[in-house]
Formats: C-alpha cells, structure tokens, sequence
C-alpha cells in the first residue's frame, strides 16, 4: 500500500520532466536522426518519392575527405580524452586530500576556465599561439627554435584548446567519485602488500569507474560537437566532423549530409559510453 | 554579409522584440499596416535610425524586421512559401538568383521606383527577370602593410615567394571567398565561369596562407596581430582594420577589384508588396544612401550621393573605385560553388 503511493508520487513528480523531455527532446532528435535515413517524400529538399534507405551514408562514407574528417575527429577527441583523464587523476586524488575547507577553493580554482566564455578563452589561445605570442617567444628564448613556429591553425592547437576546454568536466567527476571511497581502503591494500601501482588498478580505478565514465563520456562527447575551437584555432585547414557540419548547412543547404554527420556525432558517443563502461567492468573487484 | 552568422541570440531577440511590438501596438493601432523585412543582423541598430524609423513616420506603418544569414532566411522563405511572412528581402546577388528560382520572389515593376535612374546599371536587374535591384555594393581590393611589404600591383603578387606565411585568403565558404577566387582566376589567366585556374593556383600556395579566413574580426586579429602583411579585403571592413593601428594601406590591383552586391526583392504572394516598393524607393533615394554611406554601413548605389574624403575612403565609391570593379556573375556562383567547396575542402584540409 505504502509502496505503491510511494510509486504513484514518484510518477507524479517525474511526469513533468519526461513530458518535457519527450517533446522538446527526444521527439525532435528522433525526427533529426531519422532524416538521414530518408529521401523524398514530403518536404523534402531532394524530391522524389519517400524511401528509407543507407543511401545517404553509402555517399558519405565513399568520399574520402569525410573519411579524413572523420577520423581526425575521433583521434583528437581520444586523444582529448585520454590526456584529460592522465592529467585528472593524481590532480583529483590531491584534491580529496586537502582539507575539507580549502578543496573548495582549490576545486574552484581549477573549474575557473569553465566560468569564462568559449570564445574569450579561444581568443585568448589565438594570442598566446600568435607569431610573436607567449609561446613562441619562450621557445625561441630558450632556444627551442630559430624562428616563430606555426602553431594556430594547425591540429595540436585544436587539441591544446579543447583540451582546456574539457580537463574541468573530467576532473569535478573523478573528485566526485573519489570523495565516495573512503582513504582506509588504499591504505589497506597496501598494508596487504599491493604497490602504488596494483593499488590503483585494482582499489582505485575500480571504485572510481562510474567518474571515469562520465567524465570521459563528457570530454570526448564536448570534443566531437566542439564548433568554436576547431572553427576558431584549427580553420579550414583542420577540417573537423563539427565545421564540416555547419558548412553542409550553413552554406550548402545540404540538410541531408548535416543529418548523417549528426548521426554519426551521436553514435560515436554511444560507442564511447559503452567502450567506457566494458574498459571498467571486468576489473571489478566486488 | 562576410560573416556567417547563424540566427543569433541577438538576432532572435531582435525580431522576438519586433513581434512583440507589433502585437503590443495591434489593438492600439489597428489600422496600422505592418511590413515584415527580412534583413542581415549587421548594424540594425543603425538601419532602424537611418531607415526605418524615417520611413515608418512616411508611411505611417511598422516595420518589422527578422534578421540572419542568406541560408538561413532563404530556408525561412521557403518553409512559409504557401503564406509568405516577409514581405521585402534583402540578399546577395547570388542569393536572391536561389530565391527567384525557388520561386519565392516575384518580378517586380521597376515603373514603381522613381529613383531606378539614379542608381548604377550594374545595380538595375542585376540578376536577370526583374526580380531585384542593387542597394549597396562593396569591393574586395588588397590591402597591406606599408612597413613590410611593397604596395601589390597584381594579384599575383599573392604568389610571391617573400610573402609566404605572411598571407590571408577568405575561405570560399564565405560570401568574399568566390570573389577572390574570381580575381585569382583573372590574374593567372583562366577561362570560363569555374575558376579552374584560380582554384589550382590557391590550392598551390595552401601552405603560404596563413589561414583561410571565414569573417571580418578573424582578418582584423590576424593583422593586429603582425600574423599577416598581405590580404583581400571587403571594403566595409576597411575602417575597423584601420582601428588595429598598424600601417596598412588599400590596393587596387591592375587586374581591377572583386565586387559584391546585395540586392532587395518582394517576396511572392506578399500581402504589403505596395508598401515594399515604398520602402525600397525610399531605401534608394539620394539622402538615405547617402545617410548610410556616412555612417559607413553601406555603399551607396544612387549615383547623386556625393561624400566628403574621409567618408569616400571607406566606402565603395569614386570613379576610379566602381570603374575597377569586377561582379561574379550569380548563375556561376550558384553553379559551381558545391564544386568549389568539394575542390577547396579536399585541397585544403590536409
């Protein structure tokens, strides 16, 4: 009795937000993503009768510049990904060791770059990787390089950019995650023998895999949909799935193509979601 | 125009105000006829003091007005094709050539505008069929930096060897791209209406360019920053880069300069078409255009507008300017851009 007007309230208060998912959501997405799959029919730009098909995806996957795109995309968002998640785990293992009333402060500190718009921050880049930028001047005063380097509008500045861009989603989800596991348990392990080393394999990684997943669902998911900072630090030169995109439809009405990107934008992110999840499960120690 | 901009915040909010208005002032003013214009979102503010607030007082109307790029609107048209929301629509040439095609502009009756003789012949019937007429005009000549670099008296003299890494070109996304590519191709000297020997001479130089630029304030950086000595630039950018505070100069190459128009049209079956002939009558008229060329928003195309030297300098204007002038022809654009982009992105990206 209790149990079901427990259900019922539970019902009630979700209602509103799954209406509103379902119709400002989950509706137009679908209706998006199924139009890659179709030509003709009403409404459509293409004309011709309806039909389902793999066509659209059969014309893209056969150019080899979207192969290119495509691929640049996955390797820098992995890449993006990878380096975020080396960099957040001793960072956010420090983090839960500070003491309660500074890690606030210092937490805030690092998600700093969050707080400032996308475009200030990548403007910010664009001077920093000019010819006569903060970098090139310490590369040549160290004697790093004879004469500036190119380094705006090439692949690594994409990557630097993003990078920055997302380090703060994948750290607020390991410190998150590690704030659960209670200090005792490393120091337990290796009080049973277990080095640095087996001690996070083994006790770390594992009790913090649901941060893992998340945050590395984030960063890689905010690095494939990035537009400013491909657009704005890599250029035409750095043609990425996201200004591929946006060129389809902003300048060539090829609604069709812009569908099958988006497609493709979303399954890698299933993918990524799930790939995250089988590198984490089997080392479950439970 | 250069810039791609999609259909901002900005710009949502500026035609969620203008609806909110007009439905405001309905009950109040209900014999008052509203005119919907379909614009770009650059300096509205400045239209709304120069235009439109002058023209509402005349015609005791309202105006108003959705803003966005040439796709976006253009989609816009067509969704509401069957019953038309916008009543007059501003374009580039090429632009309103997509639209008259589609059908979503009518022909219009130039017997209307009694100011039609005072505007350029280029700017009458710019794209075949009576469907538009030019309202402004811009050039896209070189500019550079004095300190650096010789005054370029060719556009070939992008190719030169001392320049590499030292040059911007519009990426061919942009409005400015196919007509540097135009220039190119003149310069090297191709034959026909695809740029095949423009196009292969800039995928030549790809890694001389600095980058492909896609808008005005990314162009602005580059030299402010002392990234580039050299590059085409749309006139009506020429007084912000001014503003950087480097020594740069403009170049009217031999081979003459490339030229934009953006052009005014009635969209079909448009309830208000009367009072859109008003408003693009009004729009050409000597004292708007030159209100306009004075505040450095558009050049003028009425012939009468004189301008003082240092509004001349920045806009598109002068017997030397307009005579170098060299227009893409819309029907080519429209042909060959996909094509262009496909050769460009595959050229490009490395």
């Amino acid at each position: 009795m209790l149990a079901q007007s427990k259900t019922r309230l539970g019902l009630m208060l979700v209602t509103p937000a799954l209406i509103f998912t379902v119709v400002c959501f989950l509706l137009p997405v679908a209706a998006l993503l199924l139009g890659a799959f179709r030509t003709g029919g009403p409404d459509s730009l293409d004309g011709g009768p309806l039909q389902w098909s793999l066509a659209r995806f059969a014309d893209f996957f056969a150019e080899p510049l979207h192969l290119q795109v495509l691929w640049r995309t996955l390797r820098i968002a992995a890449l993006v990904t990878l380096s975020s998640a080396l960099l957040c785990y001793p960072a956010a293992q420090a983090i839960v060791r500070v003491a309660p009333r500074w890690r606030g402060l210092v937490l805030g500190m690092m998600i700093l770059p969050l707080m400032v718009s996308p475009i200030a921050r990548t403007y910010a880049w664009i001077v920093l990787f000019g010819r006569n930028g903060a970098v090139n001047v310490v590369l040549l005063q160290l004697g790093l390089s004879d004469e500036p380097q190119r380094l705006l509008f090439t692949e690594m500045a994409v990557f630097v950019g993003l990078l920055q861009l997302l380090l703060p989603l994948m750290l607020m989800s390991l410190v998150s995650a590690m704030e659960n596991i209670s200090a005792d348990l490393a120091l337990a392990a290796s009080t049973l023998g277990a080095n640095a080393w087996q001690v996070f394999t083994r006790v770390t990684l594992p009790l913090t895999q649901e941060g893992l997943i998340v945050g590395g669902t984030l960063v890689f998911t905010g690095s494939v949909t990035a537009y400013v900072t491909p657009a704005l630090l890599g250029g035409p030169k750095v043609l990425m799935l996201e200004t591929l995109l946006y060129q389809k439809v902003s300048v060539e009405s090829d609604f069709g193509t812009a569908n099958v990107i988006a497609v493709i934008l979303v399954a890698m992110t299933l993918a990524v979601n799930a790939g995250l999840k089988r590198i984490a499960a089997p080392r479950r120690t439970t | 125009m250069l810039n791609k901009v999609p259909f901002t915040r900005a710009s949502a909010a500026l035609v969620t105000a203008g609806l909110g208005l007009s439905l405001l002032s309905a009950p109040v003013h209900a014999e008052k006829r509203t005119l919907v214009l379909s614009a770009y979102p650059i300096s509205q503010p400045l239209f709304n003091k120069l235009v439109y607030a002058p023209f509402k007082e005349k015609c005791g109307c309202e105006i108003v007005v959705e803003t966005g790029n040439n796709a976006d609107r253009i989609a816009k048209l067509d969704a509401r094709r069957n019953n038309p929301v916008v009543d007059l629509v501003l374009l580039s040439d090429f632009g309103m050539l997509e639209a008259a095609r589609k059908g979503l502009v009518q022909p219009l009756d130039y017997g209307q505008l009694k100011n039609y003789s005072q505007i350029y012949p280029f700017a009458r019937n710019p794209i075949g069929g009576n469907y538009a007429v030019g309202y402004t005009i811009y050039s896209v000549g070189l500019v550079y930096r004095s300190d650096k670099t010789a005054a370029p008296k060719s556009w070939k003299d992008l190719w030169n060897p001392e320049l590499k890494g030292r040059i911007a070109l519009p990426d061919v996304s942009t409005t400015q791209g196919p007509l540097a590519l135009q220039m190119a191709d003149l310069a090297w000297g191709g034959k026909g209406g695809d740029y095949a020997a423009g196009m292969q001479k800039i995928l030549s130089i790809k890694n001389n360019v600095v980058t492909f630029t896609k808008n005005s304030a990314q162009l602005s950086s580059l030299f402010a920053q002392d990234e580039i000595w050299v590059a085409p630039v749309a006139r009506f950018t020429w007084s912000q880069l001014m503003k950087t505070g480097m020594p740069l100069k403009w170049a009217i190459p031999a081979e003459g300069q490339a030229a934009g128009m953006n052009v005014m049209g009635i969209v079909a079956k448009s309830r208000n078409a009367d009072l859109a002939y008003q408003l693009m009558d009004f729009w050409l008229s000597k004292d708007v255009q030159t209100a306009l060329a004075m505040e450095l928003v558009d050049s003028p195309v009425n012939t009468q507008v004189v301008l003082p030297k240092d509004k001349a300098e920045f806009n598109t204007y002068g017997g030397e300017h307009i005579a170098s002038l060299k227009f893409v022809k819309p029907e080519d654009l429209l042909r060959h851009r996909s094509g262009w982009l496909e050769q460009w992105n595959k050229g490009i990206s490395k």
